[in-house]
């Protein structure tokens, strides 16, 4: 099935009344958790992950890509009117956003953000649409030593790009690896670390886990902030329109973004943060009009742009390779996971329905949040007048009773308890979840890959390094991993000879 | 926080020593057939070298590079307050543990609604009776969603012979 085929397909699996419900469905809950401070779509996501069970793939997959995007628009909504980040992809928002609401400006803030979220959406499905089935096609090639090379690269670039110290977010990936083998082990049967208990047999299960570290553990450190009333502004419907001058200056900044966002949305890591910090850092550099940190559209345009655009490139990879480099895509994964589909290459040949019906949701679902940003967002910021004290045990109820219904098991409520406040400490200790998160979701699949790899290879290590595509994927992993440490080596020696000739 | 980090530090240590001696008592195989105790014991080893990494880190004086790679992410809470806001989290896994423990003998609706009325207390809304009103309200309302609706099968305990 070629490209315009394949879209045309799925536009007629989206359009059936049941996705396109799951499609209204997603944009409004990521809408809300996008305002919500406290709640971001990861955690959306974690939360509902045990709903999806009871759903059809194909619409748990287009409810959480709903939720992905909609948290996006979302978040800028609160960093524009009220300086508070609706979550972390948003943070760069605040800076020039809400300089220029305090300027009476607020109105066009919004409508700009909403728009560069949609031409950057739009951009970044476009790519996604070319990308993923080529890169599907060319994965078909791959074999163990690719897959394990891809993972293993992915793992260490995103320890690296998460920015926190190297040592932490490598413990927290070889703690992930550990946890992946817990379980009956699939070649030979052998029992590992189930310490006779007959329920770890099946492994530690995804599920607990993700809710644990990214629900709980949200609301514990949630509840330690401190709560005030906010004060929101009124926008009245007339002041969305921006002036023709502010239109000109945006246009640039939101191309830049939207590509910008897509690249950074191809490299593991947490890409949407990343991604608002090089637009935001780029659009400083050619400034033009000296109004940065004064209230600058092209502070606002260009991020919330980015954000958008670094979300539809996330899911090139998993789409494409079965292999998730962001959180938030191990939890989408978990939805196909749940019943028993192993995405990878062959998921666009053998599963059209959910392969295209997804991305062509996405362009639905962009049109969709276009307009709840737009004439509705006046409606939706009032969700930021929920009171905490009802909202954060209402998302404990979720976690605790969802947990239970996947597999009914007393087991998973403990697990996940137990992940909400090893989640909370590493938070606290300053580390990072990312990694561990995703070690935990890719190791099972690393150990199969290097063990038939070696079978292949007959116990040749180098077969790693010799085939040409594992090999320059491997060299692309140690240059990430060793070039800050040489730059940060050379250095000195260059400030010590340029001062000695001073 | 320091010394919470040597702690968390040595404690995976202690964790990775345990799962790689557990990984060197595994048939390991051979390279071209590797077994089942190959891959953990290499992760054991990874896991040891950098809780080892994470301990010498603690133990060295703070580089100037560090502070700055800090400053770059925007720190959340003010360390003032931290022992009261602690208090809540600590009431809040109390909560949970002893939900989950009178989930099975209580039964659903009366272990969710008292937990929820807690909690509603714990996230600052000091009133009992309006915090006792809105978590039977939203019992009622996950009662019918969860348990008649999606068919969860959740205990219902005491309430077995009035609700099952």
């Amino acid at each position: 099935m070629d490209l315009f085929s394949g879209l045309i397909h799925g536009f007629s699996v989206a359009l059936t009344p049941m996705n396109l419900l799951f499609g209204f469905l997603g944009a409004v809950i990521g809408t809300i958790v996008g305002i919500l401070p406290g709640l971001g779509p990861l955690g959306a996501m974690a939360l509902l992950l045990s709903l999806t069970y009871g759903f059809d793939p194909t619409a748990g997959m287009i409810l959480f890509a709903g939720i992905y995007f909609g948290a996006m628009y979302g978040g800028s909504t609160t960093s524009i009117l009220l300086n508070i980040p609706g979550e972390a992809a948003s943070v760069i928002t605040v800076i020039e956003g809400y300089q220029m609401a305090r300027r009476g400006r607020a109105g066009a803030a919004l409508a700009v953000a909403a728009v560069g979220s949609f031409v950057a959406g739009t951009i970044s499905l476009i790519g996604l649409s070319f990308l993923a089935p080529t890169l599907a096609t060319a994965a078909l090639k791959f074999g163990p030593p690719e897959y394990l090379a891809v993972a293993l690269v992915g793992l260490v670039i995103m320890s690296r790009l998460t920015g926190g110290n190297l040592f932490k977010s490598l413990l927290m990936i070889s703690l992930g690896l550990a946890l992946g083998t817990v379980g009956m082990e699939t070649v030979a049967g052998y029992m590992r670390y189930t310490f006779h208990q007959p329920l770890l047999a099946q492994g530690i299960d995804f599920l607990p886990v993700a809710m644990g570290l990214f629900g709980i553990s949200e609301v514990l450190v949630t509840a330690e902030q401190k709560m005030g009333q906010v004060q929101l502004q009124k926008v009245r419907f007339r002041e969305l329109w921006p002036t023709f001058v502010e239109w000109r200056r945006s246009f640039w900044p939101m191309i830049r973004g939207s590509f910008i966002g897509f690249f950074v949305g191809l490299i593991p890591g947490p890409s949407p943060v990343i991604s608002t910090m090089v637009s935001y850092s780029v659009e400083r550099k050619l400034d033009k009009y000296g109004e940065f940190g004064k209230g600058a559209i092209e502070g606002v345009a260009g991020p919330e742009a980015a954000n958008n655009a670094s979300v539809g490139a996330a899911y090139v990879p998993l789409m494409a390779l079965g292999i998730p480099f962001t959180p938030a895509m191990a939890v989408v994964m978990a939805v196909l996971l749940i019943h028993g589909i192993n995405p990878g290459p062959l998921l666009m040949t053998e599963k059209p329905d959910l392969f295209w019906g997804v991305i062509a949701s996405m362009y639905i679902g962009n049109f969709m949040l276009l307009v709840f940003n737009l004439p509705l967002v006046g409606v939706f910021a009032n969700i930021i007048r929920t009171p905490l004290y009802l909202l954060m045990p209402i998302v404990l109820l979720l976690c605790l009773v969802g947990v239970y219904s996947v597999n009914n098991s007393m087991l998973d409520i403990w697990l996940m308890t137990g992940f909400g406040l090893l989640g909370y400490f590493l938070r606290r200790l300053g580390y990072d979840l990312a990694p561990l998160v995703l070690a935990l979701v890719l190791g099972p699949m690393m150990e199969r890959s290097f063990r038939e790899a070696m079978m292949i290879s007959r116990g040749d290590m180098w077969v790693f390094v010799n085939r040409p595509i594992s090999g320059t994927i491997l060299a692309v992993g140690a240059i990430v991993l060793i070039a800050p440490l040489l730059i940060a080596w050379i250095k000195p020696l260059f400030k010590r000879k340029s001062a000695a000739q001073s | 926080m320091k010394f919470g980090s040597i702690v968390f530090a040595g404690l995976m240590l202690a964790v990775g020593v345990v799962y790689e001696t557990m990984a060197l008592n595994m048939p390991r195989g051979n390279l071209a057939y590797p077994g089942p105790g190959l891959f953990p014991m290499i992760i054991g080893a990874f896991m040891i070298a950098m809780a080892l990494g994470c301990l010498v880190q603690d133990f060295l004086p703070p580089k100037k590079s560090d502070a700055a790679a800090n400053a770059l992410i925007p720190k959340e809470e003010p360390a003032a307050e931290e022992e009261r806001n602690f208090m809540k989290t600590f009431q809040l896994i109390a909560l949970m543990i002893a939900y989950i423990l009178a989930l099975k003998p209580v039964g659903f609706p009366i272990a969710i609604c008292i937990f929820l009325a807690l909690a509603i207390r714990i996230f600052g809304y000091r009133k009992w009776l309006p915090a006792l009103a809105m978590a039977a309200v939203i019992t009622v309302v996950s009662y019918m969603s969860f348990v008649i609706w999606l068919a969860v099968p959740l205990p219902m305990g005491i309430l077995e012979d009035i609700l099952g």
